[in-house]
Formats: C-alpha cells, structure tokens, sequence
C-alpha cells in the first residue's frame, strides 16, 4: 500500500471573538457539523475524532479525551478518539496522527476539532496559566517573567542584530490587521487597521513591546474534515492536499534555545517540507506564517532568504506583505490579526490554508493560489513544523 | 489562587546550586566526563549522560544579551515590583541565565553590559541569583551610600522630584510661599497608578519641610482633575493581598501624605473629579471648582465602595443623607453646582472667571504666616474629627497661646510693644486686604 496524501476537504468555524455566555459545547457541534456539511460527507463516514487539546481547561480536556464528541454528535461510524497536545502545534500532530490512520486503513474520514473559551477562565487563573507554559518554574518563572516579556527580549535581539527599528516591527501588526480587518472570523474584522504611529503609541508592556504589538486573548473554535487525496477525488470534492513537511524541535524554554539553531531549523524545516513537495521557494503563493508575535515574521522571511537580510522589515512597511501584495503573508493575520485562542491559532492557520486552496476565502482570495507553504509551533517557541499544501488536482 | 511569589521549584540534583545561593555562592554544573558545563543543572550529563557531574563555583561575571523593563501585563503577585528588567545574561562558563537586572535604573540597562551577581533572599532554602552593573557608577546608590545635599532631608521613598514621571512639583508664589502639585497624566485623565501613588507620597511628605511654603494647591494636568484608579491597576486587585495593600499602603498612605503635610491643601477642581479622585480631593482642606466640573463616586457600579477615604469622608464632608447617594448612586454627573448645593465644596467659579478667582484665593491664603496656617489645619482637623467641645476648646487656646508666643510672632510684637498704636495700623490694613468686597 502506497502513501496517501491527506486532504482537507471540509472546515467549519465560528469568528473569534468572546463568548462567555456561549457553552463551549456549543461552539463543538457547529463547526463539526459545518465542517462534515462541508465535506459532504454524512456524520456517520467519520471514523475517528482526533481533537487538538483544549489548553487551560482541563474539565472540557477530560470530557474530551473520554470520548464525548462522538457521543454529543452522534457520531455512528466512529471507531476511536483521542486529543493531541503540542501547545500551538496540536493541529499539526492531529493532522499527522490521521495521515497515519488514513495510510493504515484505520479510518477513511476523520475530524479534527478545536475549541478555547478563555472568557469564562477566572482571569487569575488565566494569568497564571500563560505565565507557566513554556516557562521553567526553577529558572525562569520566580523571576516574574512573562510571555510577552520573553517576546519582548526576542524581539529587543532582533532589532539589535538587524538594526530593524520600531516603526518596521510596528509594520508587521499593519500587515497583520490588514488581512484580518478582511477576515469574518477575525476579532478585527472591519475594524480601522491602526496606523505604525497609533501602535507605537500604544503603552508599553515588556520594552520594546506595545500593547498593540501583543495577542488579545479570545474565544473560537474550528474544524478540519479529513481524508486523503485519492478518496478526495474520487467523491469530487475541492480539497487541500499537504505535500511535503519538515520538522525541527528546538528546546522547551527560551533561555536555553539559541537562535542559530532556531533559524537553521527555520531554513532546513523549509527545505524538507519543499523538496518533498518538489516545489521551489519562489512557487509558494502564499506564506501562511503562524508566528503568534510580531518578530517571528521578519526573523523568518530573512532566515529563509525570502528577502535581504535586514530588510524583512522593509517588505511589510511596504506593503509587499498585505492583501494584494507580491508576497501575501499570513491571510489571517496570524495571533495578532486573529485573536489568540490558545493551540487554536493553528487550527485557524489551517483552515485558512485550505480555504484559500478551495477557493473559499472571500474577500482575503488570494487569485489562483496553487501552492501554501505553512508552520505551526508550539509552547514558547519550542518546535517549527513546516508545511506544504496545494490543490487537489 | 497564590499569593505568595513563587520560589524555584527545586528538584533533588539542583539542591546544591540553590544551597550554594545561601551562601553567596553561584554554581556550574560541569559533567567530569565530557567536559560541559550545563545549564539548566540535570539530573545527567545532556550531551553524554554522565552521572560523573559536579559544580564549579563561577565568579558571576556576565554580559546582557537582552532584556525587557516589564511595566504591565504581569501576575498580580509580580505587580507590586513593576517596574522590573528581566534579562538574559551570558556567563563566560557558556552558559545562558534568565535574571532580574537589578540595583540598576532600566534607562540605563543595554545589550553588552558588564554584569555581576548578587543574591536576593527569597526563601529558607534559597536565594535568586540576580545581576546588577560591573560598572558602580551605574548602580542605584543605597540610602546609606546616599549623601543628603540639600536641606531638605530625603523622603522615605527614595524619589525626587526631578524623577518623577507622573507629578510635577515645583515651588512659587510670593516668597516661595506655595508649592504647585500636579497630577500629571492628562492623556489618561491624570489617573492614580502605583507610580502616582508614590510620587504623590514622597511630594506631600517632602513639601512638610519646606518652611517658606504655607499653602500646597493640588490640580490636574489637562481637561480633568482625576479620575480615579488607573484601569491598569484593577487586574492586580483580584489578589486579595495586593488589593487590600493599593487601599491600605496607597490608598491610605497618599491620604495621609495629605492630612498631615502641615500645609493647606488647596484641590483645584477643574475637570472631571471621580472616584479616587474624588476621594483624594477629600483629603485636601479647601476645595474649588470650575462649573463645568464633573464629580461623583462610581464605585458601587462595581459593586465596592470608595475605598481611598471616600466612604469615611464624605458623610462627614456634607449633610450625611447627601453624600449616602453620592456614594449608593454611582452617578459620575454631578455639576460642581450641585456638589455645592449639596454642602461639599468650598466654592464654584463660572469656568471664565476661575482662573483669576482661584488664583486671587490661592495669593491671598499664602501671604499668611505659614506657622498660622499649619497650626489652623491641626487644630481644625482635631476638632472636626468629633471630640467633645472642652476638649476642641483646649486644643485651640493652648494651640493659639503657642502660636502668639512662637518666636516669629514675638519678634513682630517686639516693634508693637514700643509703639502699640502701630500694631493696630497694620492689623487693619491686613484685614483689609484679606477683604474680597472692597
């Protein structure tokens, strides 16, 4: 039996925003049915739900892991579950886990949810829960450090060894907005895409990094139907087929990774992903980046070589990065643009992938997109997982 | 929910590095067999899975690869130290540390910078290894390495005025006669955030022992007085500890900085005036206000009270069944008129004419003896404060038989005891110019 590639054939998704009256099973049994609808498959062709696991809530985590989505939505055909957890990389593993399942012959359809409610997590505990991920309790964690305050040390390097200034790093929220000022399922959509003058004016957080270069936190969930790309065919649905992937762990905290490592990893993940997909860089035609802050952008296009190094700044000041754009990056916005709904970014980032390969993202369509690179990561930085996906043919 | 700050969570083989901290001490974890130093310490060696492992004890030299001033969006049990730098240092051994950058103000921290190591106490067990400038020049002088240059003696908190960064402070008027305190944060309403909170402290607690100023005017930058609490405070309260210290050490200290800066407080009320505000504005001894002015208390649609002296004050500021619904009702719409009706404050100017009338009240209080002044404040708070009438009566005739016989009233009465006649002339020209209806 020779490899399948596996294919997106529905999404289903409510916009991102904040729900604390919304039961987080409510948000479950929309964008699964949405995403089976989609698919046009019947509930009963799902034969595993490979959910990505709920971060900071760990009573929907166990009434996940226990089996409850098939049971709430009737799932007859199902033959097994499980929850995958790999922070903001969670997706990325889900999706691995059924291109296995679908290679072996254990299940043909399969769904992948995810859903955050952060609005009714106590906001101490909220607080405490971002302030814990990814950060050492012995070597890091009693100093007070934060998220954002590792970011902002990131960040702070960056513009040292680039000498990459404000008003440039300002620009990539501008790039960020712009997509998501265009996205339905944005926090952001429709709003006024702030000026490089209004973020930098915004309070300071962590120096150098502002409020309006920091995630809001939000609610959302998402859902990807998979298969693979034959069976994709052969029932004739508009699919996004993943071609190639390249993996590279780094390490689990900040203090002890080293940023050449990083960016090697950056590079060598690319390559793998475009190799096996037999594409070269300049095919790409849309960089779906996930990079959940501001500098991760720049630090990836110039490691990659898809600009001069130092300039990765310049391209989203001017505008080769926005909707329109030579280089359109990031559709939704990545966290920034979207909303941070926990390890749910990266579902998001997917679901974009596919829509924008099945034709279905409106206003943000990029034209006659044939080929999406995309990457996920997880924790604080901890992996790089890089994919490439095209259409079905 | 945790309320104490969180020390390392030490696992067995890391027990002698935190040990060592004890004892000033910073440790390597080196493996005998490969040769690495490793960091963060592991049960084996991560390059060869040695169990041969030891310490060397490193002389704490580094070098800052970055840092962040952390200024908002911490844990609450982390707000109280904001501001604070967190950095990442190199340590010649190769090895990369997370630390706090300390003894050091955040302007002055840079990418490079020669560091060294010094430990912060945090519990039995262990110190945290922090770093402050190789540089002593760059260091924040301790208290006692302090020099006192000036006359006025230093303020507890450590500030001066040429660092503060939410008030401005600064001496005028006549003979220097008043001091001019201005809440200075007119793009975020001059809201009281912690900074504030000191500043305002270490001002009213410094101005105490300026003997040439008898009136301090209090006023806002901008188009409002105050409006209370900064909304960037309020994550921080939902700690119960942190809560009850913004009320009790803030709340209480900035009011008590007030009451008992030995100066008329004059509140200059020229915009919107809610909740802390309002309640900072109760601690002052005279309040003016422009017309257009806007006042009320809106903590209850929080479901809380004033908590900055409000609730005490105000029923005894005015009629008590007045103030019970500025405090039940919430209203943040009250006109300075209706304040007024209601017995609060002191006077409201037409906002033309307030300028000039604030100004004119201000000159007039501070060509008064501030030795005068100081002993009113006290012997009017103590008897506003409800003790029975004899004792009130005391306090006062003891208070004014001080004053007549202090030495800067004597020295004048030396001159009146040759010629009397003179000292009626002058008493009723100064009343005369004390007059407003001339």
């Amino acid at each position: 039996m020779g490899k399948k590639n596996l294919a997106i054939i529905g999404v289903g998704e409510v916009p991102t925003g904040t729900y604390p009256g919304r039961s987080q099973w409510d948000i479950i049994y929309e964008t699964c049915i949405q995403a089976v609808r989609d698919a046009g498959i019947h509930k009963n062709d799902v034969e595993a739900v490979i959910t990505v696991a709920p971060q900071a809530q760990p009573q929907l985590t166990a009434e996940i892991s226990f089996g409850m989505i098939p049971e709430e939505l009737g799932l007859k055909g199902c033959k097994d579950v499980c929850i995958c957890n790999a922070g903001g990389a969670s997706t990325s593993n889900c999706l691995r886990l059924a291109e296995e399942m679908i290679n072996s012959g254990a299940a043909e359809f399969i769904l992948i949810p995810h859903m955050t409610v952060h609005s009714t997590i106590p906001l101490p505990d909220l607080i405490n829960f971002f302030a814990k991920a990814g950060i050492d309790l012995q070597w890091e964690y009693p100093y007070g450090t934060t998220y954002n305050g590792i970011i902002a040390m990131m960040t702070r390097r960056y513009m040292y060894e680039t000498g990459t200034t404000a008003e440039e790093m300002a620009s990539v929220v501008v790039s960020l907005r712009k997509w998501a000022a265009l996205d339905p399922n944005s926090i952001f959509y429709g709003k006024e895409v702030p000026s490089i003058e209004k973020i930098l004016s915004s309070g300071m957080v962590s120096s150098p990094l502002r409020k309006r270069e920091c995630n809001v936190l939000a609610d959302g969930g998402a859902a990807l139907l998979v298969t693979s790309a034959e069976t994709a065919a052969k029932i004739g649905r508009p699919a996004a087929v993943k071609l190639g992937e390249g993996t590279r762990f780094f390490s689990a905290f900040t203090t002890t990774r080293s940023t050449e490592k990083v960016l090697e990893g950056f590079v060598k993940g690319t390559d793998e992903a475009l190799a096996q997909a037999g594409l070269k860089k300049d095919e790409i035609d849309i960089w779906n980046l996930y990079m959940a802050y501001p500098v991760g952008h720049p630090l990836f296009m110039e490691a990659v070589g898809l600009c001069e190094p130092g300039q990765a700044g310049k391209m989203f000041m001017e505008g080769h990065t926005w909707p329109g754009g030579k280089r359109p990056w990031s559709p939704i916005g990545d966290a920034i643009g979207r909303g941070h709904t926990g390890s749910g970014v990266s579902t998001a980032t997917y679901v974009e992938t596919a829509r924008q390969l099945m034709g279905k993202a409106g206003a943000r369509q990029v034209p006659n997109a044939k080929y999406v690179f995309q990457n996920t990561s997880g924790g604080s930085g901890m992996n790089f997982i890089a994919t490439v996906w095209g259409r079905n043919i | 929910m945790e309320t104490q700050k969180p020390t390392p969570v030490i696992q067995p083989w890391t027990k002698e590095f935190w040990k060592a901290t004890k004892q000033g001490k910073l440790f390597v974890q080196h493996c005998n067999d490969c040769n690495s130093n490793i960091f963060f310490p592991k049960k084996v060696c991560p390059e060869c899975w040695s169990e041969n492992l030891s310490w060397i004890e490193s002389p704490g030299k580094a070098k800052v690869y970055t840092f962040t001033e952390m200024l908002d969006m911490v844990e609450p049990k982390f707000m109280g130290d904001l501001p604070y730098v967190i950095a990442m240092v190199d340590l010649p051994e190769g090895i990369r540390m997370t630390t706090r950058i300390v003894n050091c103000k955040p302007e002055n921290v840079a990418i490079g910078m020669n560091v060294e190591v010094v430990f912060q106490d945090v519990s039995s067990d262990c110190a945290l290894p922090m770093f402050q400038p190789a540089d002593a020049s760059l260091r924040i002088k301790t208290a006692d390495q302090e020099e006192s240059v000036t006359g006025a003696p230093e303020a507890e908190t450590g500030l001066k005025p040429e660092d503060y960064q939410t008030i401005q402070y600064e001496i005028g008027g006549k003979n220097d006669a008043v001091c001019f305190i201005t809440l200075n944060r007119p793009e975020k309403y001059n809201a009281i955030n912690r900074r504030m909170a000191a500043e305002l402290i270490d001002a009213f607690r410094r101005v105490r022992d300026i003997l040439t100023v008898g009136v301090v005017v209090l006023a806002g930058a901008g188009k409002a007085f105050c409006t209370g609490g900064d909304l960037e405070i309020f994550p921080s309260l939902a700690e119960h500890q942190n809560s009850l210290n913004w009320l009790s050490h803030e709340g209480l200290d900035v009011q008590r900085a007030i009451t008992s800066c030995e100066k008329v407080v004059i509140c200059k009320i020229n915009g919107h005036c809610l909740a802390g505000g309002l309640e900072v504005a109760l601690a002052c001894d005279l309040l003016y206000a422009k017309a257009s002015a806007k006042m009320g208390t809106t903590e209850i649609n929080m479901g809380i009270l004033p908590g900055w002296g409000g609730t005490a004050r105000l029923p005894r500021s005015m009629p008590i069944f007045r103030a019970r619904e500025i405090i039940y009702s919430g209203r943040k719409d009250y006109t300075a008129k209706e304040m007024y009706d209601m017995g609060l404050l002191t006077r409201v100017f037409a906002d033309d004419e307030f300028e000039a009338g604030f100004e004119k009240i201000v000159n007039n209080i501070a060509s008064k003896k501030p030795i005068a002044l100081r002993m009113g404040k006290e012997i009017m708070a103590r008897s506003a404060d409800g003790c029975d009438l004899e004792t009130a009566l005391a306090v006062e005739r003891n208070g004014i038989q001080w004053l007549t016989y202090s030495p800067d009233i004597q020295e004048l009465m030396d001159q009146f005891r040759a010629r009397p006649d003179q000292l009626t002339q002058q008493q009723k020209q100064q009343n005369i110019k004390s007059d407003v209806n001339k």
